[in-house]
């Protein structure tokens, strides 16, 4: 099996729309939720949410904006960046031979709630020429494989809040397996529109707006936790056979060294310790790693009372003796929870914390819960962290349990 | 193939300029379509607009449109073909 590189990061986000204003932010603790603003954000119990500032029409020409939902328009300008940074990657290379895996859990969620709000709000029969093509799911993959000219696989991930972690694992996989040499993989998701916070918010899995701060309204494994905010955003990451990344010169930001996948199979939104502990433990047998190897892990840790202490559970049972001295953050806690491309921001997030030393806290960490009894770096970033390798969980509703482990540019 | 009024194509030449980033020199009656890169997908986007600002509904026959309409001059008379059928002649929109 070839060995995996990733050679560039891209981020669209609510800390920031590259890598080092995302690190900045992490590093300070920085929360990007605040309160939303909308037409009809009024009318929700919990009008809060991390947001992207991103200026479409200096990213795109009209024309090419009106083909682009939301969710596209941060799918495309984060591969931009990482392709940018992954300098020339395409050279020499039959692009039959590179693909693009997003993993997105609502795709165009947009275009489809504005088509709705024509039809029954507006009572209009005017619904956009282009809605078909801008919300469907595979739309931000398609773009960014017409766009670069790249004729390999080009596929889209469903798998709910596991979708970038599973396109990220997959697209690793088949450049190991030789069959493509180089891909452009990660997520995407801009679900911050009425129907679909509606939705969630039905669905009560949503954190209260905080009184004093609605910034700081995410509080995972806090005992006073209440639920997840939910944020927007796109990361992807140009993956390459780590020899031809070598034999080119490029900058090896890390190696993809293990991916973990399985089911629960029990319940469609109920996590359990067995399957998120079996997904951790296959992605470390698939990195040939010891629990006790990893120095740091991005948490799925949403923030609700359900997964919080799952998740602390299923890393105590793989981690055992390690547990208490392996750093645990999760970063929901300031960027919000992107769905579907809440793995590939985390993972990213993983790899910018392994490479700058700092591992990035759990803000808003004030009341411990027993039930959470890790060390997951609360409050405020420790500095000077030497880590050779990081673990990212997603758990997703639909019990599809993914891990991906990365090291250390050897 | 239809003479249109000075004002409908005046008012398309304004309209592809603006939403479609067309250049406004480049537009004569005579302009074919397919050398402004205006394809299938596109002249989708371009009736929608045509439709909101001439207030009229084009007939979604495809094979009748592609045969018909050839050039902006084409399609300016087509718009006024269909004001007229909609609205009564010489009121437009």
């Amino acid at each position: 099996m070839r060995r995996v590189a990733v050679t560039g990061i891209g981020v669209v986000s609510p800390l920031g729309n590259d890598t080092g204003a995302l690190f900045a932010a992490l590093s300070a603790g920085r929360s990007g939720i605040a309160r939303l603003a909308g037409k009809f954000h009024e009318r929700l119990a919990s009008p809060v949410g991390a947001a992207v500032a991103f200026d479409a029409a200096r990213h795109f020409p009209a024309p090419q904006l009106r083909m682009l939902d939301r969710v596209s328009q941060f799918a495309l300008a984060a591969a931009a960046q990482a392709l940018a940074q992954a300098g020339g990657v395409f050279e020499g290379l039959d692009r039959a031979r590179a693909g693009v895996f997003v993993g997105t859990g609502m795709g165009g969620a947009e275009t489809a709630d504005e088509g709705y709000y024509t039809l029954y709000g507006e009572r209009s029969d005017r619904v956009k020429p282009f809605s078909v093509l801008l919300a469907m799911n595979n739309a931000p993959a398609s773009w960014i494989g017409i766009e670069h000219r790249l004729t390999g696989p080009n596929l889209t991930y469903s798998t709910a809040c596991s979708s970038s972690t599973v396109a990220i694992g997959e697209a690793a996989r088949r450049i190991a397996s030789a069959e493509v040499d180089v891909m452009i993989a990660g997520g995407a998701e801009a679900p911050l529109n009425f129907g679909t916070l509606k939705a969630w918010e039905a669905l009560r899995t949503l954190a209260a707006a905080d009184a004093d701060d609605p910034s700081a309204s995410c509080k995972p494994f806090d005992r006073r936790r209440g639920g997840l905010v939910l944020g927007e955003g796109a990361a992807m990451m140009v993956l390459e056979d780590r020899e031809r990344a070598m034999a080119r010169g490029a900058t090896i930001l890390a190696e993809v060294a293990g991916y973990g996948l399985c089911t629960d199979a029990t319940h469609i939104t109920r996590p359990s310790v067995a399957g998120q502990a079996e997904a951790m433990r296959r992605a470390l047998e698939n990195a040939a790693m010891d629990a006790g190897e990893i120095g740091y892990i991005n948490a799925h840790g949403t923030g609700t009372q359900a997964n919080d202490g799952v998740e602390t559970a299923a890393i105590r049972e793989v981690f055992g003796a390690s547990a208490a001295r392996t750093p645990v953050s999760s970063t929901k806690s300031m960027h919000g929870h992107l769905l579907g491309a809440a793995g590939a921001l985390e993972f990213a997030v993983a790899l910018l914390a392994m490479r700058g030393g700092v591992l990035p806290p759990t803000i808003n960490l004030l009341e411990p819960d027993p039930e959470c009894d890790l060390d997951y770096v609360p409050l405020t970033a420790r500095a000077g962290a030497q880590v050779d390798a990081v673990m990212s969980n997603s758990f997703a509703f639909g019990g599809t349990n993914a891990v991906l482990i990365a090291r250390r540019a050897a | 193939m239809h003479d249109a009024s000075a004002t409908t194509i005046e008012r398309l030449y304004t309209l592809l300029a603006r939403d479609f980033e067309l250049k406004p020199e480049a537009l004569e009656p005579g302009t074919r379509l397919e050398d402004l890169d205006i394809d299938s997908l596109r002249m989708i986007e371009i009736l929608f607009s045509v439709e909101d600002a001439f207030r009229i509904t084009v007939p979604a026959e495809q094979a009748e449109l592609r045969e018909k309409v050839k050039t902006v001059g084409d399609l300016a008379g087509y718009i006024d073909s269909l004001v007229a059928a909609q609205h009564g002649a010489g009121k437009g929109a």
